[in-house]
């Protein structure tokens, strides 16, 4: 990638925060404020990894280890909403 | 002294350098340390009463210059690499100094922070959110403290190893790299999580 790919990809990022504390300012309600907040963020995160960590173009050993790390951050998760969820209120 | 084998040639078996497949093993462990405390969290604020508003009680501003801040050493630490991989390493000293003064004016900006909150006694033990803000950000100033002392080797002494071996230094730029930008896609998590939701 070209000093410009990356300079391209630093506007993206930047926009992306503004549209960050822009929507959490919309008072719209908490549920979407944060579904919107964690969708920007992990738009913003893919974005690094994809280019500045290179994983556009890296080979499939590294996948790997980041596959399984993924499901066991998912497992955390899943164990909290399992054990929440008769209180936490969806869409509320 | 054996030195570690595969730092430039690609191992046939992982089709990785070895350093490359060893910070990537390293950040799969890191994204279960930062998983244990946003699910920490999340457990701690789903099972509250009640909840502070967190945009009242922390800095939006700060926190977006911070935001600001490591978004451009991102881009200045890809660009020293590029600058070092194209055999520039005047361009490479440049961006790294940049990329080492945003790291510092983040912890600075991190510093105010601090101060403020221990100002107005706003503490760890306060409430619970308190105690997850400061563990979760305390924990990702080190990661960035810990970023910078490998960035200021590689721009200080480290740097010899460029006349001797360039290739190797190169991917040593970049596996520094690679941390730093993982350093900068967990705030960007911490941000909105901390500061705006």
């Amino acid at each position: 990638m070209t000093a410009r790919g990356y300079l391209g990809v630093f506007g993206a990022l930047l926009a992306l925060t503004a549209a960050t504390v822009l929507a959490a300012s919309l008072q719209l309600p908490s549920s979407s404020t944060m579904a919107l907040g964690l969708t920007i963020a992990t738009a913003k995160a893919t974005l690094v990894a994809l280019f500045f960590m290179h994983l556009k173009s890296e080979k499939p050993m590294v996948y790997w280890p980041l596959a399984l790390a993924a499901v066991l951050f998912a497992a955390l998760f899943a164990f909290i909403l399992w054990t929440e969820a008769d209180h936490i209120a969806i869409g509320g | 002294m054996h030195t570690l084998p595969y730092t430039t040639e690609i191992r046939p078996d992982t089709g990785l350098t070895n350093p490359k497949l060893g910070i990537w093993l390293f950040l799969a462990s890191e994204v279960m340390l930062f998983g244990s405390l946003f699910s920490a969290y999340a457990l701690l604020r789903s099972g509250a009463a009640s909840w502070p508003d967190q945009s009242a009680v922390l800095s939006v501003p700060l926190a977006t210059l911070n935001t600001v801040i490591l978004i451009s050493s991102s881009v200045t630490m890809v660009l020293a690499w590029s600058g070092a991989r194209a055999g520039r390493m005047d361009r490479f000293r440049i961006y790294m100094g940049l990329t080492l003064l945003c790291g510092a004016g983040f912890l600075a900006v991190k510093a105010v922070e601090y101060g403020d909150k221990f100002a107005h006694g706003l503490l760890p033990s306060t409430d619970n959110f308190l105690a997850l803000y400061f563990t979760m950000t305390g924990v990702h100033a080190v990661h960035v403290l810990a970023g910078m002392v490998v960035n200021a080797f590689l721009l200080g002494p480290g740097a010899r190893m460029w006349r001797s071996e360039p290739e190797r230094f190169t991917n040593r730029v970049e596996v520094a790299g690679i941390y730093w930008h993982f350093v900068d896609v967990v705030w960007i998590f911490l941000f909105p999580v901390l500061y705006l939701l």
